[in-house]
């Protein structure tokens, strides 16, 4: 489904990824984890298509396509999905408002029918009872006055809305108590499916008690120096990345 | 009556463009035959219509009224007062209801006069629209109200022009427990000056003024407040968002005054201007007055882009970039309008904004 190989990347004159290749097949789950400034975000923003990230080798295809050339939003609408580790506050755009224009927008840059309020308010109903997200909550502007685990579930709730094919959760796991992990992370596994994947990016292993990875891939100095199974991770926590990446 | 036009070096007219007024003060407007088409020029709601052509009434014989004696001194103004030939007088006593007033330029200078007066807890939502017919011109007009004590007065006022210049001068006198709401919102490509003088007279008065200026290609609008607090215990909003592209020069002075005796007062004030291209500026001048000590004055005044992480955000959900911008602009001119409590009348000048927002991000595309 994404096949990155060889990536080199920059942002103004500092080179964070610096050959980086991974395969993600549809129906897997990866997690990517590494040290402070290891180049996870950058990753994430590459492959979205955040402004201001120079690629400077290598190529990221998706399901065969050349995503390299593609805008943010053009790229959402083949089904990738960022879930940022800060999501943004938007004062004066309605979440629901937002999340109706963002998925309309898709539909329409794939050629399919919009949907209607009555659909859309369906969705939003079955999706929020899942994420126990108070309705009140979403007719608010875009995270402005939530909390940081309200401001995730509502991560979780837009993956849910959008059914992208990839996700890319940038430390979705920060900011959360145990009880908004759990139902985050039942919000993932509920994505889990043959033709979809997941890229998890984190710190910490805690996120993938719940979340089990097919997996794990250690990110450091820009490339990845070691993959492995979920194994890793536990590794990862008992001996720290600097024992790894020696 | 000579008039004499006050000068760039005068502090309060520093960015006034009144070229046009130079230009064609002593000129007279064409005959009204035939009438320009405005129509599309109303805002469709319930309620008396007016329209005034140059300066002159159509299908009413209606005579300018008596100017307000307590409204300080004005060059504009005071010409309009002694010069106009038509105006309206409202003398509202209970509800009185939607009205819109519709002055349209058609070329030399014509002049024009309202004046509102309400009797204590009167109310009424007065839609004032300025717009022209192709061709410079300057129209100059005056609003004088009087607001008797609890009384209410919407008034809305819609800059279309897209030639010329439009100058306005309001001044409302506001009783105890009064309240005054004016927006503004600015769309013509021609040129404005519009000052606001928001007299609060009462324990309890209160006064909104707020504005939305939306300027592109080589729009020109200038505006000047002044929220005077005269007597304790009263309360005063701004709110003014402005949208600069192109060539546009949109300039506001936001004024606030407190007198000695005026404790109490809570004046709120918030100046804020998106500039989207080079070419375009904005220029934002807070003044506070403040001769009273206790008193909560609150103000902030920022100008700037979009914000390159919000768009992103929108963008990595799906959101073609023009339509984010979109999005974040009519936010950012949500604040001012969110003031309008007449559902309909909110909702058709959130689609007249939300209109030019498009045309505006479709030529940036």
């Amino acid at each position: 489904m994404l096949r990155i190989e060889n990536l080199r990347a920059r942002v103004e004159a500092r080179e964070i990824l610096k050959g980086l290749s991974l395969s993600i097949n549809a129906g897997e789950v990866h997690a990517i984890m590494g040290p402070n400034g290891s180049g996870k975000s950058t990753l994430s923003y590459v492959v979205s298509g955040r402004e201001g990230y120079e690629v400077t080798e290598g190529s990221v295809t998706f399901e065969g396509e050349d995503l390299l050339p593609l805008e943010a939003h053009e790229r959402a609408a083949r089904g990738i999905f960022l879930g940022f580790q800060y999501p943004v506050e938007i004062p004066g755009v309605s979440n629901l408002l937002f999340l109706r224009t963002a998925l309309n927008a898709q539909r329409r840059a794939r050629g399919e029918a919009e949907v209607s309020g009555a659909e859309f308010m369906k969705l939003v109903r079955a999706e929020s009872a899942l994420l126990d997200l108070d309705m009140e909550m979403l007719k608010r502007p875009v995270n402005v006055g939530f909390s940081g685990g309200e401001k995730k579930r509502n991560e979780a709730f837009q993956l849910g809305i959008l059914q992208p094919k990839l996700a890319i959760l940038d430390e979705t796991d920060s900011g959360l108590d145990i009880d908004a992990l759990r139902v985050v992370a039942d919000g993932i596994n509920r994505f889990r499916s043959p033709e979809r994947a997941v890229l998890l990016i984190t710190h910490y292993q805690r996120l993938l008690d719940y979340v089990r990875p097919d997996y794990v891939h250690v990110l450091s100095g820009g490339r990845i120096i070691k993959t492995g199974g979920p194994d890793l991770a536990l590794q990862l926590e008992r001996e720290g990345y600097g024992a790894i990446a020696a | 009556m000579t008039l004499a036009l006050p000068s760039p070096r005068e502090e309060d007219w520093r960015w006034a463009d009144l070229a046009f007024a130079h230009a064609l003060a002593d000129t007279s407007p064409p005959a009204n035959d035939p009438l320009p088409d405005v129509a599309g020029h109303w805002l469709d709601l319930d309620g008396e219509r007016r329209l005034f052509v140059a300066g002159r009434p159509v299908e009413a014989d209606i005579a300018a009224p008596e100017a307000d004696p307590a409204a300080p001194a004005h060059p504009l103004a005071d010409h309009a007062a002694a010069v106009a030939r038509a105006g309206t007088t409202l003398r509202v006593d209970g509800e009185g209801g939607l009205l819109q007033l519709l002055h349209v330029g058609t070329g030399g200078a014509a002049h024009g006069v309202t004046r509102v007066v309400l009797a204590p807890g009167a109310h009424l939502t007065l839609i004032e629209t300025f717009a022209d017919a192709d061709g410079d011109h300057w129209l100059n007009h005056r609003f004088d109200a009087d607001l008797g004590e609890g009384a209410v007065l919407n008034r809305i006022v819609r800059v279309r022009h897209d030639h010329g210049l439009v100058t306005d001068r309001a001044f409302a006198r506001i009783a105890a427990t009064a309240r005054y709401h004016q927006l503004l919102v600015g769309m013509g490509q021609g040129v404005l000056r519009a000052e606001t003088h928001a007299w609060l007279s009462g324990a309890g008065a209160h006064a909104d003024v707020h504005g939305i200026l939306l300027g592109n290609h080589s729009s020109a609008q200038d505006i000047l407040t002044r929220a005077v607090h005269r007597s304790p215990n009263a309360t005063s909003d701004q709110k003014w968002r402005l949208v600069a592209a192109e060539q546009a020069k949109l300039s506001i002075a936001g004024g606030v005054m407190v007198a000695q005796d005026a404790q109490k007062t809570n004046a709120e004030q918030s100046l804020k201007a998106l500039v989207f291209h080079r070419t375009a500026s904005a220029n934002l001048k807070p003044e506070l007055e403040i001769f009273a000590d206790d008193v909560k004055c609150a103000h902030g005044c920022t100008v700037g882009a979009l914000d390159k992480a919000a768009l992103f955000y929108l963008e990595s959900r799906g959101v073609p970039p023009a339509e984010a911008k979109v999005l974040l602009t009519r936010a950012f001119v949500a604040d001012a309008l969110g003031a309008v409590d007449h559902e309909k009348l909110a909702s058709l000048l959130d689609a007249e904004t939300q209109a030019w927002l498009a045309t505006a991000a479709e030529k940036r595309a």
